[in-house]
């Protein structure tokens, strides 16, 4: 190769690589100009987030409180072990780590892997919780031994009262993934930041926002290590409110213990204003068991327990209304001028169907002799009501119910409320597509039928009553009461002489001759009440009710709804007792008790 | 006389070059201010690798080019027993053997290699310029083989590469048949399987961060990727000189050496990293241009590799912090913290600026 032709390839080339060089430097300038100009955006938010870190303060949820102060749910300092599921350690190496500080039972292991399965976590989960103050103290000399187990303090719902009034307390549990739905789509998922529990039930559920509060956030300034370099920005949490309910206390231990081992629900409310006074439902449960995550055989007892102690039987349990719906009824048939005394009959046990030769009995052999509407609804005359109903129609009956609040919710402040039933012929023939017979109206008359109401719906409709010119919704935390709860159509019964006459019929109920005479021989003050008696299968023909060799669980449920002073009536009382047998025997002492309880108070 | 004095010592300097050296030295120094972080000492160790760098730069342009040929082949063993030593009193570090203390100051030899390589290979074709062939490619693929194995054992994958680079683009230079480089390419790929086998596994973990920087984003892909969020982060304008958060809070490893570019990128953004591609561009451009001016074969080959040896550090590690080359830990010429880098870049523009300004004297 000569000299000459060397350097005209040498310049050749070198202008080649000259042009490769310039060619990569642009491809390394649009990756530049595609990191730092297209993608700034995601880089920078990616720069803010290697640095900046949130630290949620939570909020402390606020008490829950009976009328005179008297704590129903409180929070408590506790302390627990947790572990960040994050690591994926071995529980077993931790249960043995821990020996010498705290048994780690198989419960918590199956508790911590339930929870970490099920619920939703801001950092860390407890693998021990409540740890006394020596295993406290025993762990923090430790330290230093468990890197990875970090001891946490924090405020825990405790219910002291345990068992007694959990349905209306409610209880709360850890966030579970359908919470968080559900808090994503309304929009609330960024005020439980830091936060692991939620309201499930009962008030604890229906005032969440105003319990749960506001949490709070620290926002820090980390560098590679984690190292905190300054505190950019801190925002107090707002600590949930307190709710200080209408229910007192001392009359909920006397209703609670009234009931004893009864199955089913009592409530009882201020007339004049709607303020539940106390909140029953039988059996119950301890809510503390949910507080943090609920173990599998605890909730096994209670979920699949035939006596249900999860149910709340004040606004959930349906039950035919029996003989208390009979003032209402009566009032029904009084404003369509049907059986208006001087009427009466003369009843010899038995009603015979018009056009018919079907027999209906009254519940009293022989009869009651002379009955108007008013001895009917002391003495319960089945016989009276029979008539009464199928002359008044099942139309006219129904549209009475409704305006006592008969099958529709009472916008109590409890969830899960039921609507109840208002039996009607075209009700049935949507549902059995079956004709409404003649027979039918005269069971709906007294109570037997297919119509069903919940103890707050009897509660609420002997309210009606009393005091007819006033709308009242029943609730237990006052400041809820505002326009927008309130039922919008408004109930025209009115103070006027059929309601007098009702009311009179219901003031005998407690006298001799009633049927819950014994109420009147042993209180200074008069009651006003009527019982009922509910089946709670129906008789087969030829069959005989022997309540004496029957199983308890198919016993009639007793009923019973009264208000007293009579006169100027302060409380009112609904009671349903599941296989109780008779309304006037097993539920009517309950009410005298909680009425003794709540006049004297008063007094 | 003073005057005349100080004209006579930046004589052999040329100004172009000097200014656009001295303006991005100045802007390596500035943004090393801030990632060094108030390490003092550091910044007072930089002032004098610089210094070091150009007094050895003004006093490499006195040199007459004919030393420079002459010495082309001992300083080629030199920096051979230079290497070999590295074996027997090298400082291990991170598990490999680059470093050898001699009085009072660590280098590598593989730094001199940079030089040495160029200037042997430019002695070897300038001698036998007249009958160059295949004989005088293999003599010179040898030469260059021998340091880059050696390099490779430390082991340095780095500056193998870049040394290997810098004495092929000499060969292909000298008129390397075309056909061959073709073959050659062609083989080297049928090869690749094997020549990856041979890699240390960091290595290959390193080369495959790459292909996707997200699959271990706490190992080996991690420093790829927070080199990345500084230089995304910097935006049009950046954060401003002390303001980079991934620089200042540590998420970004090494600002002083191998990420300095990233800490620039977050720091004065994209009209900073457009301004030092021109400045580079411009550098290029003036090298090319001398090269093209040079009367011999020793001249133009060693300014053309050397230039090259520069750029293909400054691509590596600026491709390298940017993602699109995998972590290689190659620093960069004239703005990396470190004095071996410094001083060797600032001794190859005081070599080119000798050739410059010689040029007549060994002109063929």
């Amino acid at each position: 190769m000569d000299l000459y032709k060397f350097k005209y390839t040498f310049k050749q080339r070198l202008n080649f690589i000259f042009g490769l060089i310039i060619f990569i430097f642009l491809v390394l300038l649009i990756k530049f100009f595609y990191l730092q100009i297209i993608q700034f955006n995601l880089y920078s938010s990616l720069s803010t987030s290697n640095r900046i870190k949130i630290i949620p303060i939570p909020a402390i949820r606020g008490q829950i409180l009976d009328r005179n102060g008297e704590i129903l749910a409180a929070n408590k300092l506790i302390y627990t072990l947790e572990i960040d599921p994050e690591m994926k350690l071995d529980l077993n190496k931790i249960k043995n780590q821990l020996s010498d500080i705290v048994e780690i039972t198989k419960y918590d292991i199956k508790k911590y892997n339930k929870i970490f399965k099920e619920s939703y976590y801001s950092s860390t989960l407890p693998i021990k919780t409540n740890l006394s103050t020596i295993e406290v103290a025993k762990f923090v000399a430790n330290n230093y031994k468990y890197p990875n187990i970090i001891l946490k303090h924090k405020f825990s719902r405790s219910y002291p009262k345990e068992k007694s009034g959990a349905h209306f307390i409610g209880y709360i549990n850890r966030i579970n993934k359908k919470n968080i739905k559900k808090l994503k789509k309304s929009n609330n998922y960024k005020s439980y930041m830091g936060l692991d529990h939620i309201g499930q039930t009962g008030i604890e559920f229906f005032y969440e926002n105003k319990l749960h509060g506001f949490p709070g956030y620290k926002k820090i300034e980390v560098d590679a290590n984690n190292k905190v370099i300054r505190t950019i920005e801190t925002v107090e949490p707002k600590h949930g409110k307190d709710i200080i309910l209408s229910v007192d206390y001392k009359i909920q231990k006397v209703a609670e213990k009234a009931f004893g081992s009864y199955k089913g629900a009592m409530v009882a409310m201020n007339p004049k204003n709607g303020e539940v006074i106390a909140y029953v439902s039988q059996p119950t449960f301890n809510p503390n068991l949910f507080t943090n995550g609920i173990d599998e055989i605890n909730w096994k007892r209670l979920n699949s327990s035939i006596h249900k102690p999860l149910l709340d039987r004040v606004v959930s349990g349906l039950y035919p209304p029996g003989s208390t719906i009979k003032p209402f009824v009566a009032f029904a048939a009084l404003e369509n001028n049907v059986r208006n005394p001087p009427f009466s009959i003369q009843d010899k046990g038995f009603f015979i169907m018009p056009n018919s030769s079907k027999i209906f009995k009254d519940w009293k052999k022989g009869g009651h002799g002379e009955v108007d509407i008013i001895k009917a609804i002391a003495v319960s005359c089945d016989t009276f009501f029979y008539g009464l109903g199928i002359e008044l129609g099942i139309p006219k009956l129904n549209n009475m119910l409704r305006k006592f609040g008969f099958g529709d919710k009472t916008n109590i402040d409890i969830p899960n409320e039921k609507k109840g039933l208002i039996a009607s012929p075209k009700w049935k023939k949507n549902k059995y597509k079956k004709k409404w017979y003649q027979g039918e109206t005269a069971i709906t008359a007294i109570g037997q039928g297919y119509t069903q109401t919940t103890p707050i719906q009897l509660a609420l409709a002997t309210t009606k009553l009393i005091n007819p010119n006033n709308i009242i919704q029943p609730y237990l935390f006052q400041q809820n009461i505002s326009p927008k709860y309130m039922k919008k159509e408004l109930e025209n019964i009115k103070e006027n002489k059929n309601l007098s006459l009702v009311k009179e019929g219901m003031s005998l109920v407690t006298k001799e001759g009633g049927t819950a005479a014994f109420i009147g021989r042993t209180t200074d003050y008069n009651v006003s009440a009527k019982t009922g008696t509910a089946q709670v299968f129906g008789l087969k023909e030829g069959q005989v009710y022997n309540e004496a060799t029957l199983p308890d669980r198919l016993k009639d449920h007793a009923l019973f709804i009264a208000f007293a002073p009579s006169e100027n009536p302060e409380l009112v009382i609904a009671i349903v007792i599941e296989n109780g047998g008779h309304g006037g025997s097993t539920a009517g002492p309950i009410a005298k008790k909680v009425f003794d309880a709540y006049i004297n108070e008063a007094n | 006389m003073f005057k005349l004095t100080l004209y006579k010592l930046f004589e052999n300097i040329d100004n172009i070059l000097m200014t656009l050296i001295i303006f991005l030295i100045t802007i390596g120094f500035i943004t090393l201010i801030s990632a060094a972080q108030q390490n003092t000492p550091l910044l007072w160790g930089q002032i004098i690798n610089i210094l070091i760098g150009i007094i050895l730069l003004i006093f490499l342009s006195h040199v007459d080019p004919k030393r420079f040929l002459f010495y082309s082949p001992h300083l080629y063993i030199l920096s051979l027993f230079l290497l070999l030593a590295v074996n027997f009193i090298g400082l291990e570090s991170h598990g490999a053997k680059r470093w050898i203390n001699i009085l009072f100051f660590n280098f590598q030899p593989a730094e001199i290699v940079k030089i040495t390589i160029p200037l042997m290979l430019a002695w070897l074709y300038h001698r036998f310029q007249n009958s160059i062939n295949y004989k005088t490619h293999l003599i010179a693929f040898i030469i260059l083989s021998i340091p880059c194995l050696m390099i490779w054992y430390q082991p340095d994958l780095g500056t193998t590469i870049l040394i290997g680079f810098s004495g092929l683009i000499i060969i292909f230079l000298s008129g390397l048949s075309l056909k061959f480089i073709i073959i050659s390419i062609f083989s080297f790929l049928i090869l690749s399987p094997y020549l990856w086998s041979t890699l240390h596994l960091y290595q290959q973990n390193r080369i495959l961060s790459l292909i996707d920087p997200t699959k271990d984003p706490l190992g080996t892909g991690y420093h790829s990727i927070q080199s990345m969020i500084a230089i995304g982060s910097g935006g049009f304008l950046g954060k401003g000189w002390f303001y980079g958060s991934q620089t200042q809070l540590n998420f970004l490893p090494e600002t002083t050496t191998d990420f300095i570019f990233s800490v620039f990128g977050e720091e004065f953004g994209f009209i900073g990293t457009f301004g030092i591609f021109i400045i580079y561009f411009l550098i290029l451009y003036r090298c090319i241009d001398m090269a093209k001016k040079m009367q011999n074969t020793f001249s133009r080959l060693t300014t053309a590799a050397l230039t090259f040896s520069l750029f293909s550090s400054s691509i590596i590690n600026i491709a390298m912090v940017c993602g699109i080359l995998p972590i290689v830990g190659a620093p960069l010429p004239f703005i990396s913290y470190g004095g071996t880098s410094m001083v060797v870049s600032l001794i190859m523009i005081g070599i080119i600026m000798s050739l410059h300004s010689h040029k007549s004297l060994i002109a063929n």
